[in-house]
């Protein structure tokens, strides 16, 4: 199981950013609320890694937009939002993803397929 | 506060993250961390592994965000405590440069000569600075002259009956400077040293 966990872990650590950029795309969010929306998705475990680092890289490449506002009867938080070069970078990204994905695709499909006949 | 905060935030003051960078960082891990508890989330399931270990994650936060250089940390802040024992070593060589002027500084004590007077008056040496007569012979004024150069030697004039012989103290006139000198590098060099010690003990301590 920790191996699975640990791969699953390695997997996302390449596309993490891009995960953070999709989910607060969606609307800005803080980083506790980017972790319940990838958790949402299946993603619950960001393994070895965390979310804040990136969201400082984010950052500091301007690939997101930060203000602070109230959360709902919360402390004020800080949001998140993709900027017009975080978009880009997201479009970008997801195209490289795709591209990666289906190479891989192309390589298990048959393992795949041998082992369900 | 938090405790894994505090952690955090002892380590971004420890690696000069700036006040306000640390503070925004610190309310936003907080809130975080405050949510996730209150919904029986655990500290793991937020922060990954980090959760283990707050220096590693502090300094990682603190790096990715640009608010250090990457190369600093390791979670131990090598940059700075690698300026720390450089400015020990340069306190230390100022100490040990002072010791060797105090140790090297001519004697205070003033050079005693032995002259023998077989001649008419001389002057010894390029300056003028120590006149003697009548002359000593020549193997005397040869270790008179290199006597005299060494320890910066200077008037000396003496009218001696013909085969008398006196002792003529030659005084310094740089000894003690150099001395003095050498005793305030040394004690700055200690004093330096022993601070900064201190001080990078207590902050590893």
């Amino acid at each position: 199981m920790a191996a699975v966990e640990r791969r699953r872990s390695q997997f996302l650590r390449g596309v993490l950013d891009l995960c953070l950029l999709a989910v607060m795309e969606e609307g800005p969010a803080y980083g506790y609320e980017m972790t319940k929306r990838l958790r949402a998705r299946g993603l619950s475990t960001v393994g070895e890694g965390s979310i804040y680092p990136l969201l400082g890289r984010l950052e500091r490449e301007g690939l997101v937009e930060t203000h602070r506002a109230a959360s709902d009867g919360g402390p004020p938080r800080k949001y998140y939002r993709p900027s017009r070069k975080g978009r880009l970078a997201l479009a970008a990204g997801v195209s490289e993803w795709r591209a990666a994905r289906d190479a891989v695709d192309a390589v298990l499909d048959p393992v795949e397929a041998e082992v369900a006949s | 506060m938090n405790e894994f905060v505090e952690e955090c935030r002892r380590e971004w003051e420890r690696l000069g993250v700036p006040d306000p960078v640390a503070n925004e960082m610190a309310v936003e891990l907080e809130a975080d961390l405050e949510e996730a508890e209150a919904e029986g989330v655990s500290s793991e399931e937020v922060l990954g592994s980090g959760a283990f270990d707050p220096r590693a994650f502090a300094t990682a936060c603190a790096a990715e965000r640009g608010v250090i250089q990457s190369n600093a940390p390791d979670g131990h802040g090598l940059p700075r405590r690698s300026r720390l024992v450089a400015a020990i070593c340069v306190f230390a060589l100022v100490a040990v440069s002072g010791g060797a002027l105090v140790v090297g500084a001519p004697s205070a004590e003033p050079t005693r000569l032995a002259i023998t007077a077989p001649g008419p008056p001389m002057v010894v040496g390029p300056t003028g600075r120590v006149a003697l007569w009548p002359a000593p012979s020549p193997v005397e004024m040869v270790r008179i002259a290199e006597a005299a150069r060494d320890a910066a030697a200077y008037g000396v004039a003496l009218p001696l009956p013909a085969g008398d012989t006196r002792i003529v103290a030659v005084p310094h006139d740089s000894g003690e400077d150099v001395r003095v000198l050498g005793w305030v590098l040394l004690a700055v060099g200690i004093a330096g040293a022993t601070a900064l010690t201190t001080l990078r003990l207590v902050a590893e301590g």
